[in-house]
């Protein structure tokens, strides 16, 4: 194999800085460039967006070149799980959401889930502990104005 | 912190005061929240927290101050709008997101006269032109001759585009038919500085703002914008009296709810603005500020917003601001 | 010498004034809610200070700046807090903190890391007082040379530095940069009033805020791989500790980092914009140019946390100079502080110090007890803390997610926010998996609006004639630093390259 990818960290950061660059210079092709000495809108993502895309193809042909490490583990229960947690809050959290205690349970809940080992005793004294301290300091001492519930 | 100190301080007050509010009616019954369309800080939101302390003090009940920052203030009165019309919402707006917002943004989120109920105009902003001393002018006269002998020579400073420093400097462009240079800032603070420093030429701004830095010598003030001369500072000419006749910009703010408060909760709560508005200490820190108290009803205050949408949008046709927001 | 002359008379005046009972209360009253709110998310300093602005109403003029001056720099002083303990930066300046503080933390060290923050934040603290007391009109007048070509030309500077702060490779460190540079991009464009990368989204038309992208970035992405790491396993994610307080070699090796923090801090500071940011940055760059042995930065040198800290809390003090001297304020918080003045009546400007002397030197005077308050009151905390990260990692990171939730959720109260920041978490996260360090992105993040704005600004009043970059002195000096910045880095690149190939083994620094 000719082309075998001899570091993939390198390979895949400059693959993700060509991504984001070519990105912007789409993105960016909706706003009127203007001019180098009357810049518009679109001139300055235009070329930072060139020299990431640039940059990245650089770092993408030395990977092909110079020894380096593979990209192993990755850690996707915690990652999906923790998601889930951070989408479920804010979805709780929403104008329309069940307030501000419902998402704090799920949010401690489900990030905890983010483990294998699941100890259901411990997981609720640390739920009431956390909700109870949260809406203590948040709620009454610092009078964020979260609804505590759906009926407030 | 708001509540540990305040508790701390008028814990007791306000344990008798909910008493004696129940015992007069039904509203208020709980918090109510007052949305600030902006960060914390600015005037608005200094405006609001004087307000919200004063309807504290009448009612006893909480009036928690919510800011909502984002878009010119357009993203927090969108956010009111779809609040229920209970009046336990309030918001505080002023003239660029109720009145000139219109004309300005092609997809605005609420529309002001239809989804808020005008509750009390709250203070005037008067307005002046500041010009860097260096500038050889010394009049409205004076700056519109170089400005037309010389296009493109003066540059103005701005809050920002579509800001009402902007739209007012946009307006004596199209008025006196000449060609400044628009250098926008993020904020009427960094836009002055730059103005006090010279980098740029001139800017519309707050007259109290600009006064302070006129008396360190730093900014020439050149004239006022509003139909009248200001109370704080009457020596100075207004734009109308010196030149461009029929110039008038008086930014104001004032308090909306979303639509649909029942009349009677209307009135209480624009009686109580009103009335708060008339207490020596508010009339002392808006002095203070450089705003003028007008303390309006809702009818009134709604004829304010209805007369200023249709001028702005006048406005903004003629100085050829193109609606790309 | 004419300062120094009445420096005495001054400060006598000014201590007289601060060490009132009142005063001392409001003195203390600031600094505790300064550190709560430098700790608890949620709540940021300039919310807090608008939120007891209208208690302020009542107060003398006095009372009521130096309670609010006490919450701005008590919440700068513990905002190195989380930064140090859970890797959660509050503020733009707790990055680079973060860097060497929290490697620190996770090798047993915590408490050192703590000590040396807020000991080297209380020398700049009060150093930085002695700055403004003397020369604070002269500085301040130098804010005033800083015109949009300055800003551009120190903000290529500043992210020309923050390359210096990767300890990985300098090209993907650049990468990062321009990354941050986009990221910056979205939200209005100041010059055009045109959203941009918005995607229609109303909410981002204002931009990413920092917290949500440092939250991501930072917070997130050091759970998931803490998660991974074997956290399943192990529950004890921080190393044993040591020590409490530190040792006569961390003292050895932080005193001289402080003192060039300080001064890169008094300079920065005094900058009105990213002063406190910059300074950090800056800071920390240059101590591992200093040191001898650099590879030890970014697995926990303490001359890391030692300078920066200091930095940026000298930087802190010191923006107090524009502010009332010349009533120009750099930042939000510092607006606000004007607004309370003007509120009692009172117009900042020269003129505060000759026609209200007592107000000038009393809350210099109150900076001075305000910063020893705040070593008295943090120092016995730190055993706290230390204690805190003692809780097995199963119960520490739930806490640490709800921490994140409630603090990134209150900064607009909406939702999307928390999205956002899922986002950078999981992208923050194959940062991690890459090898690709955040803060330079963060950095670029930060000053990518100012270097676009001040760019477009200064070719717009130089009426489109690009050699005002280097017709104007300060400016020129800031682009010829960046060049030897630049010329310091990639030589040593250069021949670290050579000796690579010759030796044929990369030595490897991350632990």
């Amino acid at each position: 194999m000719r082309f075998r990818i001899k570091n993939q960290e390198d390979f895949w950061s400059g693959l993700m800085f060509i991504n984001f660059g070519v990105l912007a210079i789409i993105v960016a092709r909706d706003y009127p460039m203007g001019a180098a000495m009357r810049m518009g809108p679109g001139y300055f993502p235009t070329y930072v967006g060139a020299l990431l895309a640039g940059l990245g193809a650089v770092i993408c042909v030395r990977s092909l070149r110079r020894e380096g490490e593979r990209i192993v583990g990755w850690a996707w229960r915690p990652l999906i799980m923790l998601s889930v947690a951070f989408l479920v809050y804010g979805f709780l959290m929403e104008d329309r959401g069940l307030g501000f205690v419902p998402a704090l349970v799920a949010l401690i809940v489900l990030s905890s889930l983010s483990r294998r080992e699941f100890k259901p005793v411990e997981l609720t004294i640390l739920t009431v502990a956390l909700v109870a301290g949260a809406v203590g300091i948040f709620s009454y001492g610092l009078e964020l104005p979260f609804p505590l519930f759906w009926w407030r | 912190m708001n509540s540990l100190l305040r508790n701390a301080v008028c814990g007791a007050v306000l344990a008798v005061l909910p008493l004696a509010a129940h015992a007069q009616a039904a509203y208020p019954t709980k918090p109510i929240r007052l949305i600030v369309p902006f960060a914390p800080g600015g005037p608005n939101d200094i405006l609001g927290r004087l307000v919200a302390q004063k309807l504290n003090e009448q009612w006893g009940r909480p009036v928690v101050v919510e800011n909502r920052g984002g878009a010119g203030g357009t993203v927090g009165l969108g956010y009111a709008a779809k609040q229920p019309g209970d009046g336990y919402t309030l918001s505080m707006g002023g003239s660029s997101n109720l009145a000139v917002a219109v004309s300005l943004y092609q997809k605005l989120a609420y529309d002001p006269l239809k989804d808020f109920v005008a509750i009390a105009s709250v203070a005037h902003v008067p307005y002046a032109l500041g010009v860097n001393p260096v500038v050889p002018v010394r009049s409205v006269k004076e700056l519109i001759a170089i400005a037309r002998k010389k296009p493109k020579y003066l540059s103005y400073a701005s809050s920002g585009t579509g800001s009402m420093s902007a739209l007012s400097a946009e307006l004596f462009k199209a008025m006196s038919r000449t060609d400044i240079i628009h250098v926008p800032y993020k904020g009427t603070v960094p836009a002055l500085t730059e103005v006090v420093s010279g980098q740029v030429d001139m800017m519309f701004a707050d007259l109290a703002l600009i006064k302070r830095h006129a008396q360190a010598q730093q900014l020439k003030i050149i004239a006022v914008t509003g139909s009248k001369r200001a109370p704080a500072a009457p020596e100075v000419p207004t734009i109308s009296e010196t030149g461009l006749k029929g110039y008038v910009i008086e930014p104001w703010f004032g308090v909306v709810a979303p639509a649909g408060v029942p009349a009677e909760i209307v009135s209480r709560l624009s009686a109580a603005i009103v009335a708060s508005l008339k207490s020596p200490d508010v009339v002392q820190r808006l002095d203070n500020l450089g705003y003028e108290p007008i303390g309006a009803g809702a009818e009134q205050f709604a004829e304010i917003i209805r007369n200023d949408i249709s001028k702005f949008a006048k406005i903004v046709k003629t100085a050829g601001i193109a609606a790309q927001l | 010498m004419e300062e120094l002359a009445l420096l005495f008379p001054n400060l006598t005046l000014g201590f007289s004034t601060a060490v009132s009972p009142a005063n001392l209360f409001y003195c203390f009253a600031g600094v505790f809610v300064g550190t709560l709110i430098g700790v608890l998310p949620g709540i940021g300093p300039l919310a807090a200070i608008a939120m007891l602005l209208p208690l302020t109403f009542n107060l003398p003029p006095v009372g009521a700046l130096i309670m609010l001056a006490g919450i701005y720099y008590g919440a700068q002083y513990a905002g190195s807090t989380t930064a140090i303990l859970v890797k959660l930066p509050r503020e733009s300046a707790s990055v680079v903190t973060c860097m060497d503080g929290y490697e620190m933390a996770k090798k047993g060290r915590a408490g050192p890391a703590l000590a040396v923050a807020a000991l080297g934040s209380f020398f700049a603290g009060t150093v930085g007082v002695v700055l403004i007391a003397l020369f604070g009109p002269p500085i301040a007048e130098l804010a005033l040379k800083f015109g949009s070509a300055e800003y551009f030309s120190l903000v290529v500077m500043g992210l020309i530095a923050s390359a210096v702060l990767a300890h990985g490779s300098l090209i993907k460190a650049l990468g990062m940069i321009l990354l941050g540079l986009l990221f910056g991009i979205v939200g209005t464009d100041v010059n055009s009033g045109m959203s941009r990368f918005a995607f229609g989204v109303t909410g981002l038309t204002d931009g990413i805020s920092f917290v949500v992208i440092a939250m991501g970035l930072f917070g997130f992405a050091e759970i998931v791989s803490n998660l991974e790491r074997g956290g399943a396993k192990r529950d004890l994610l921080f190393g044993r500790i040591k020590h409490l307080w530190p040792t006569l070699d961390d003292f050895r090796r932080s005193w001289k980092p402080a003192i060039r923090g300080t001064a890169i801090g008094a300079f920065f500071g005094t900058l009105p914009g990213a002063g406190p940011t910059i300074a950090a940055f800056s800071s920390y760059a240059l101590e591992k140019k200093v040191a001898k042995d650099p590879s030890r930065f970014g697995s926990g040198a303490i001359e890391g946390v030692a300078g920066p800290e200091s930095a940026n809390n000298a930087a802190a003090q010191c923006a107090f100079i524009p502010t009332l001297t010349l009533g120009i304020a750099g930042s939000g918080t510092m607006a606000l502080m004007l607004g309370a003045l003007t509120i009692q009546g009172i117009a900042p400007g020269l003129q505060v110090m000759t026609q209200r002397p007592e107000l000038f030197w009393g809350l210099i005077a109150s900076m001075w007890i305000g910063n020893g308050m705040l070593v008295l009151l943090n120092l016995p905390l730190i055993g706290l803390w230390v204690k805190l990260l003692t809780v097995p990692y199963r119960m520490l990171f739930p806490a640490i997610m709800m921490f994140m939730a409630i603090g990134v959720y209150s900064v607009n109260n909406q939702s999307l926010d928390i999205y956002i920041t899922l986002m950078f978490g999981v992208l923050g996260y194959v940062f991690v998996k890459l090898k690709c360090e955040p803060a330079p992105l963060i950095l670029a993040f930060v000053l990518g609006p100012l270097m676009e704005e001040n760019l477009r600004r200064a070719l717009l009043i130089s009426r489109g004639d690009p050699t005002v970059f280097m017709t104007r002195p300060i400016s020129a000096g800031f682009l010829v630093a960046t060049l030897a910045l630049l010329l310091i880095m990639v030589v040593p690149a250069v021949r670290k390259k050579r000796q690579e190939a010759l030796e044929d083994q990369p030595h490897d620094t991350t632990a």
